[in-house]
């Protein structure tokens, strides 16, 4: 398909090029928005090629300062991938356009053929086929529409059922109240000693199986200590709170032994997570610092 | 009849939810009888499909078409899957579809 290019890894397609290694796309720091201001997170998370379904793109909501601008789950969206069939192919000289159809909505797609790869490309796929378009989400005389980048056929049918699996696995990861963001990649190895502390909750799971579809609570892996550790710091009340928390304060509300909360604050503060207050006992998350 | 309004991600079980209304599921082609296509769904049931004659057997054909009873598609599309297609996760994503993530398909 490609020329030599070397992209089709047979079956992989798109995957090759947009998200290989599996990213996920970070959580942005207010996950559930709509107060103060109305205004959503700005960064480069924006940047991030989301897995949506056209319904989802549908009810996605526009942000204030720019009506182009599209929330989906709290997060700004520019950057899409959907999978459906395709119809109404309309080839023009410098562009291709169609409608995808992935069986949740109908979404209109442009496809600039800006050279002969392109336009092979575009040749490549026909009416009725399964397509997977990677393009810019925009907002365009008041209709949501998708500038695609890439828009290649689907060879492995289990592609189709891969991309609703991972747009349900994304829209749960962004809607899960979890706000310490990357922290969770950087958390995935936890050392030796917080292992021996996190033997007593640990249900004899591997400490890196803390598999992103399960919720904290069924694995007790020491990493997901910390998780519930730190979602005490990012309790909005506690975020407010000048002085901040103390390991009491923490070990009380989680029920857990204080020798053990002060060991995964300690680990957190040396990740540069938390910080200390007003003396050594009071710690306050980095996040919106 | 609508042919452009969303279809439904169903397995055997879940189709009676449809009824009269516009579906899509995956189904292992397995014989035919006087034109109708009998396929097994992605869990176990055995589905009608009418309008679907020739499709190729032991094969896996994704149908969208609308309910007409609790075993019985009227296909408008049918698609070879091929021989390759997984059918537990499809499964599992119809499940998931019609449960806690429904706001995200219909």
């Amino acid at each position: 398909m490609y020329g030599g290019g070397g992209y089709d890894g047979g079956g992989g397609n798109a995957n090759s090029l947009f998200s290989g290694g599996g990213f996920m796309p970070s959580q942005s720091t207010n996950a559930v928005e709509g107060s103060g201001g109305g205004g959503f997170p700005k960064s480069r998370n924006a940047q991030t090629l989301l897995p949506l379904t056209i319904k989802q793109i549908m009810d996605a909501s526009q942000t204030n300062d720019d009506k182009s601008n599209f929330a989906v789950n709290g997060m700004e969206v520019s950057t899409v991938r959907l999978v459906g069939r395709m119809f109404n192919k309309v080839d023009r000289v410098t562009d291709v356009s169609f409608t995808l159809d992935d069986g949740t909505g109908r979404i209109h797609v442009n496809r600039w053929e800006n050279d002969s790869t392109d336009t092979k490309e575009m040749n490549n796929i026909n009416d009725g086929d399964y397509v997977i378009v990677n393009g810019g989400l925009k907002g365009f005389q008041g209709k949501r529409q998708v500038v695609a980048y890439s828009a290649r056929p689907v060879t492995n049918f289990n592609d189709v059922t891969h991309h609703f699996l991972h747009c349900i696995h994304v829209h749960l990861e962004l809607t899960r109240s979890k706000p310490q963001g990357k922290a969770n990649t950087a958390t995935g190895t936890p050392n030796q000693a917080m292992l021996r502390d996190g033997m007593a909750y640990n249900q004899g799971s591997l400490p890196n199986q803390a598999s992103t579809f399960s919720a904290p609570q069924n694995t007790g892996s020491a990493s997901d200590i910390s998780k519930l550790v730190l979602s005490v710091f990012h309790d909005p009340t506690v975020m407010n709170d000048e002085h901040g928390i103390s390991v009491d304060y923490v070990s009380k509300r989680l029920n857990l032994p204080e020798d053990a909360v002060r060991k995964i604050i300690q680990e957190e503060y040396e990740k540069g997570h938390l910080y200390a207050t007003i003396d050594d006992h009071h710690y306050k998350s980095t996040m919106n610092g | 009849m609508d042919t452009s309004g969303p279809a439904a991600f169903v397995n055997g079980e879940i189709l009676n939810m449809y009824v009269g209304r516009r579906v899509r599921t995956v189904v292992q082609a397995q014989r035919e009888e006087g034109g109708l296509l009998i396929g097994q769904s992605t869990d176990g049931h055995q589905l009608t499909i009418k309008g679907a004659s020739g499709a190729p057997m032991l094969r896996y054909v994704e149908i969208i078409g609308i309910a007409e009873s609790n075993q019985t598609i009227r296909a408008e599309v049918c698609t070879d899957f091929g021989e390759n297609f997984d059918p537990a996760p499809f499964n599992g994503l119809c499940k998931l579809a019609n449960g806690q993530m429904k706001d995200m398909f219909l």
